[in-house]
């Protein structure tokens, strides 16, 4: 069974080939190429320009992933899109691009919750068969848990993602945004040393960070430069704090803020195993963090790197090909997209444990 | 703006097998800090956050339970330093606060917040989900025997026992704190035999699930609410949300015991709202929590 | 001879606790003026036993001072000696010189509780008795083990305005619907008034 699979929910396109040879075996990546709309320092990506960029790339990258992947269009089973959750403008020229190509071929279309897409890519290139999930995105911040056929969301955001407030948290210090900001906040941060104190919100197995931006405003101005040095940020010992550690701070807080939710969720179900998908998944000190938490409970983490946790067409690929197994395709009719999809909408008929 | 021709395609390296990382079998143990000595020590609960014992304190016959928060290796130690004793003591001062004001709750026996413990009263008893599995049970039984004249007299103590359940939360939220936590297993139904200051380290007056079936428990019995590991001052913007998820959380506790306990629940609403001035608009948002399911829709 | 209990506090079962009542005391100005000399040989915690509800708030005070003798690096002694230490946890709030004024003995003080650490093997029950007996003039009161009899002389009044507690104690139980007999009433509020006084002495200092 081949699948391409059609990924363009924030501001990378995507397209992925993958063969399942059979369900014992490991899937097969075909091809796996991606192009990413980066936004100039200071700005976010927004819809129209991302749209425009997905256009742009999205014939380029069908007819070069089929051409690497060597097969022949009459050997690929379906096409894979994702239909949400994302922002609608993106999704929408890739559900277009999936329509196309699905009519031209005469191929049925599976539409893939994005979540799902993490959540299977995840368990498929690590192994692990029933973890407890954290799924870390621009756009999503959820701790999810397998049961009785769905993906269930015991833990989330209660505002914002966790990408999103790593991103505006690097703007408001001017922190490029190539190839990521959370990228570059990982690489300051190692050299980061006095803790600053941030905003800790934790509710049950929820999440806030909204508080974290406003704080991020008042720490900005207080490590300006052209400030006179006595009305600066000062550590305790009085040195200067600097960018370096504003990020350090970021990141232990955030961090702990997600591995907590995540134990909570862990301790609730009784699981050992966590798998940490999704861009912010690829950042080493949460997956640092994330296995001390996982070696006192007894487990281990699970992670991907950057290749997988950052959005990719394969997963997509991958978790619609496990779909289309199932005798499950969307109607031409249905095939649009939707901005909101929980990821426990999605009935997962391939899995019967 | 976009120029394509600008850029190159980032191919992705193929899939790898997996490489499962390695596990840990020598799992590190916790040790309590002075003057808790695993000895006399009894482990009650390995939650995410605390290791729960039961043990005493103060005297051979007092019971109580230890709650100890250990430091987590995962968080810079001034950030985890921090939380410990943020959340040692707002538990404990949520306890102070509602044993004042006469809602029934653990008393608070001593803490070190920088050791991480706190140490509460024992409370002897059996919990409210003890209490509705062998009443579902007995229910589940008598249909089978046709002889639904003698469950009665139960159902009206049953219905008694949710409408102090209704007035008792109703007086935690009417002194502005939310419970976090409100299951069914945290609401006890205290021994009345249980004196304060004696152990009897026997029989709870309400039989555990497995002793069901058979003799109908007394439903007497103080209704004592316990772990307040999550509870907090409820801000006043947003006191109605918080009143309401306690008790929609309460709600999916009664529904995932058995349909037949459901229908109790709206005796403990009945009674809530007839518990203090803020109820109404509790109730009110109870309806928007239940038709969002507590969490609200994501955007990507 | 006095009458001296020796209390094993659970988990500080090595540490021994000598407490000793005496009601009708006629040289209290004597005592108090040994305490201010620091004369060693008075190294003791003389209590105001009006200000002692019942046992387990006395036992908490002494409970956390050995703790924070003990383990100072979490708990730190916050006054200088174990001994003052305790008079200091009864108190509610951080003032020293006022935890000594309230709790501690007075030249008025007739009934009197005596509470001394053996933290050294020379302090055992015996010694405590023999030189309490020669120290303080008055009737000693024997000390059951539960220590109930160390709330004999409490002044209520005087402790819910301690601890401020309003004169109508605790709020009502349960609302309407209360199910307390009315029998159990006055032993409720004790206990009630109990809880209170343990809670603020678990919550000083935060």
């Amino acid at each position: 069974m081949i699948a391409i699979g059609l990924e363009g929910s924030a501001n990378k396109i995507a397209v992925g080939v993958i063969s399942h040879p059979h369900p014992s075996k490991p899937p097969i990546v075909l091809a796996n190429l991606r192009h990413t709309y980066n936004s100039p320092p200071g700005e976010g990506f927004q819809p129209k320009e991302t749209a425009l960029h997905h256009r742009a790339w999205v014939v380029r990258l069908i007819k070069q992933a089929v051409k690497q992947a060597g097969v022949k269009i009459e050997d690929i089973d379906c096409v894979c899109y994702t239909k949400g959750p994302g922002m609608f403008a993106p999704l929408q020229s890739t559900a277009l691009a999936a329509r196309t190509i699905a009519l031209l071929w005469k191929k049925p279309l599976v539409g893939v919750n994005h979540c799902v897409g993490h959540i299977e890519m995840g368990r498929a290139i690590t192994g692990a068969n029933n973890p407890v999930v954290l799924y870390v995105s621009g756009g999503n911040t959820q701790v999810i848990a397998y049961s009785a056929n769905r993906y269930r969301i015991f833990g989330e955001t209660l505002d914002i993602a966790i990408g999103n407030c790593i991103d505006r948290f690097a703007r408001v210090l001017m922190i490029p945004n190539d190839p990521f900001p959370g990228y570059n906040v990982e690489q300051l941060a190692k050299h980061g040393k006095h803790l600053v104190d941030i905003p800790y919100t934790v509710k049950g197995m929820d999440a806030s960070f909204t508080g974290i931006l406003a704080a991020a405003e008042l720490l900005a101005k207080g490590i300006d430069e052209k400030l006179p040095p006595e009305k600066r940020l000062k550590t305790e010992s009085g040195e200067l704090v600097t960018k370096e550690d504003l990020c350090f701070s970021l990141q232990e807080t955030v961090f702990a803020i997600l591995v907590e939710i995540t134990e909570r969720a862990m301790a609730h179900v009784g699981a050992t195993q966590v798998l940490v998908v999704g861009g912010v998944g690829s950042n080493v000190r949460l997956q640092q963090m994330m296995g001390l938490m996982a070696r006192d409970r007894g487990g281990s983490v699970f992670a991907t790197d950057e290749r997988f946790c950052i959005d990719n067409g394969i997963m997509i690929a991958h978790a619609g090909l496990l779909e289309w197994g199932t005798g499950v395709t969307t109607p031409l009719e249905d095939s649009g997209c939707t901005q909101r999809f929980r990821t426990d909408e999605v009935y997962v008929g391939w899995r019967d444990d | 703006m976009v120029s394509p021709a600008a850029a190159t395609i980032e191919p992705i390296a193929p899939l790898r097998p997996p490489t499962p990382p390695p596990s840990n079998p020598s799992r590190p143990l916790h040790t309590l800090p002075p003057p808790f000595t695993s000895s006399n020590l009894q482990l009650l609960a390995q939650g995410a956050e605390a290791l729960v014992y039961k043990t005493t304190f103060l005297t051979p016959n007092t019971p109580c339970v230890v709650k100890y928060r250990p430091p987590k290796p995962y968080r810079h130690p001034t950030l985890d330093r921090r939380l410990t004793k943020a959340r040692i003591l707002a538990e404990a001062r949520v306890l102070v606060r509602a044993g004042r004001e006469g809602v029934s709750v653990p008393r608070v026996l001593g803490a070190d917040w920088e050791a991480g413990w706190l140490v509460l009263g024992w409370v002897e008893g059996g919990s409210v989900r003890a209490v509705l599995d062998g009443w579902t049970e007995r229910v589940k039984n008598r249909r089978k025997a046709y002889e639904a004249s003698t469950g009665h007299a139960e159902e009206k103590e049953m219905l008694d026992l949710m409408s102090r359940i209704g007035s008792c939360i109703g007086h935690l939220h009417s002194i502005g704190i939310a419970h976090g936590d409100l299951t069914t297993s945290n609401i006890m139904l205290k021994s009345p035999s249980a004196d304060l200051n004696s152990t009897t380290n026997g029989q709870a007056a309400v039989p555990s699930s497995t002793s069901s079936g058979s003799a109908i428990p007394s439903l007497a019995g103080q209704i004592t609410l316990i772990d307040f590991g999550l509870a907090s001052h409820m801000v006043p913007h947003s006191a109605d949300e918080e009143g309401a998820v306690d008790l929609y959380v309460l709600e999916r506790a009664f529904s995932a015991t058995h349909p037949a306990a459901e229908p109790l629940f709206a005796e403990v609403l009945k009674a809530y709202g007839q518990s203090w001035k803020g109820a109404k608009g509790v109730l009110k948002r109870l309806e928007d929590v239940r038709l969002r399911g507590r969490k609200r829709s994501m955007l990507g | 001879m006095a009458q001296v209990r020796t209390i094993l506090l659970p988990h500080f079962e090595d540490y021994p606790v000598q407490v000793a009542m005496f009601k009708d005391v006629t040289n209290a100005s004597f005592l108090r003026s040994q305490l201010l000399q620091a004369n060693p040989d008075f190294d003791y915690a003389f209590l105001d036993a009006a200000m002692i509800l019942s046992p387990l708030p006395l036992f908490l005070a002494i409970t956390l001072s050995l703790h924070s003798t003990l383990s100072p690096a979490t708990s730190p002694l916050r006054t200088r000696t174990p001994h003052s230490e305790l008079v200091f946890r009864l108190h509610p709030n951080n003032n020293i010189g006022e935890s000594y004024r309230k709790f501690g003995i007075s030249d008025d003080t007739t009934n009197l509780i005596a509470v001394k650490f053996s933290l050294t093997p020379d302090v055992t029950n015996e010694s405590v008795a023999k030189h309490l007996s020669e120290a303080v003039q008055g009737v000693s009161v024997d000390v059951g083990e539960d220590g109930s009899e160390l709330g004999l002389f409490a002044d209520l009044s005087k402790i819910k305005k301690i601890y401020k507690v309003n004169d109508g104690g605790v709020k009502g139980k349960g609302g309407k619907k209360g199910v307390t007999d009315q029998v159990g009433t006055v032993k409720d509020e004790r206990s009630a008034l109990e809880n209170i006084i343990m809670g603020v002495m678990t919550l000083k200092g935060s």
